[in-house]
């Protein structure tokens, strides 16, 4: 049995509450603030930190605006993201692979 | 036990190992989970309750209406009922707009685009043959009394394709307009002479009005009201 898929996972991506984001952002081009804080049922606190740290990775890029004098604040996974979810996925993938009863 | 024996378990490599095996189905199960809110992200997530009842209310009092002031000529039935139908599409359109506002939205967002997508192909082609038949009163592709039906059949078939970007039941929704176009379609067979305006009149406004107010009443109850403030 091979231990390296299990060792590869990304541990930025790995924590759920950040790879329910990345889930949902890998689904849609860019995703509003509130509409990631309704889905997943987050704290706006929690969101923030999750996106901080996702951004620092260089996974997501944040966009802030106004709508209506409102501040928006939109997300969407950068080319950096996109492979780090395509890999986590294949990794995820490779583990199921290896155990399957031949 | 013999795969992991006691010394080899606790190294590095074993304990990994034996994680791995453990993780197949927390794997497997991690995956769903991604698939499941990755389908979630897709979906159009505006409250249908009251666009349903605004278009149900239309319908029905449409239906009313028309058969009251008795339209019963071709022309004026097409016409009334394209007036309706662009009532019943402005409507929901600044519904959708104000949800939007709300919440500090964008309104042409990527599910809105989906939606729209979906629904296009089906009710372009109403669109087109019920103009066909307003603008070309000798038009004898489709009778007037047998475009209800066609309209039915149609709008059924643009709420099932949309129906894979939404949420509750739209699907059924769209079958239940299928299945009513296709039995007045089916009444045809046993009915003699073409079927009076004045009842395309309570057609439109039963199974259109009908069909929306219900399922906007049923909605209302039962969605989560997150567009309240």
């Amino acid at each position: 049995m091979n231990p390296e898929p299990f060792l590869q996972l990304d541990r930025v991506i790995h924590e759920k509450g950040r790879l329910a984001l990345m889930s949902m952002l890998a689904a849609s081009p860019e995703l509003s603030f509130t509409e990631m804080r309704d889905a997943l049922s987050m704290t706006d606190g929690n969101l923030t930190t999750h996106i901080r740290t996702l951004q620092e990775a260089g996974y997501i890029s944040v966009t802030k605006s106004f709508q209506n004098n409102r501040p928006h604040t939109t997300c969407s996974l950068t080319s950096a993201g996109k492979k780090a979810f395509s890999n986590y996925i294949n990794l995820l993938e490779a583990i199921i692979r290896q155990n399957k009863p031949k | 036990m013999a795969a992991f024996p006691v010394n080899s378990a606790l190294d590095t490599n074993g304990f990994v190992s034996q994680s791995v095996g453990m993780e197949s189905n927390w794997a497997a199960e991690h995956l769903q989970v991604i698939r499941t809110l990755m389908e979630r992200s897709a979906l159009y997530r505006r409250a249908l309750a009251p666009i349903m009842i605004f278009v149900g209310v239309l319908g029905v009092a449409g239906g009313v209406l028309g058969w009251v002031l008795n339209l019963n000529s071709a022309q004026a039935f097409l016409g009334y009922w394209a007036g309706v139908g662009l009532l019943a599409l402005a409507g929901s359109f600044l519904l959708v707009r104000r949800q939007a506002l709300k919440e500090s939205e964008p309104f042409w967002s990527p599910p809105t685009r989906r939606v729209a997508q979906a629904l296009l192909a089906p009710l372009f082609v109403g669109s087109v043959a019920g103009l066909l038949a307003l603008a070309c009163p000798g038009w004898d592709f489709l009778a007037p009394w047998g475009l209800p039906a066609f309209w039915m059949v149609l709008y059924g078939c643009a709420l099932t394709a949309a129906g894979f970007f939404m949420h509750r039941g739209i699907k059924l929704l769209g079958w239940l307009f299928i299945l009513c176009g296709c039995a007045l379609m089916a009444t045809r067979c046993c009915a003699n002479g073409p079927l009076s305006l004045a009842d395309g009149h309570r057609v439109m406004g039963g199974v259109f009005g009908g069909l929306h107010l219900a399922y906007g009443i049923y909605l209302y109850f039962t969605e989560q009201r997150r567009n309240e403030p």
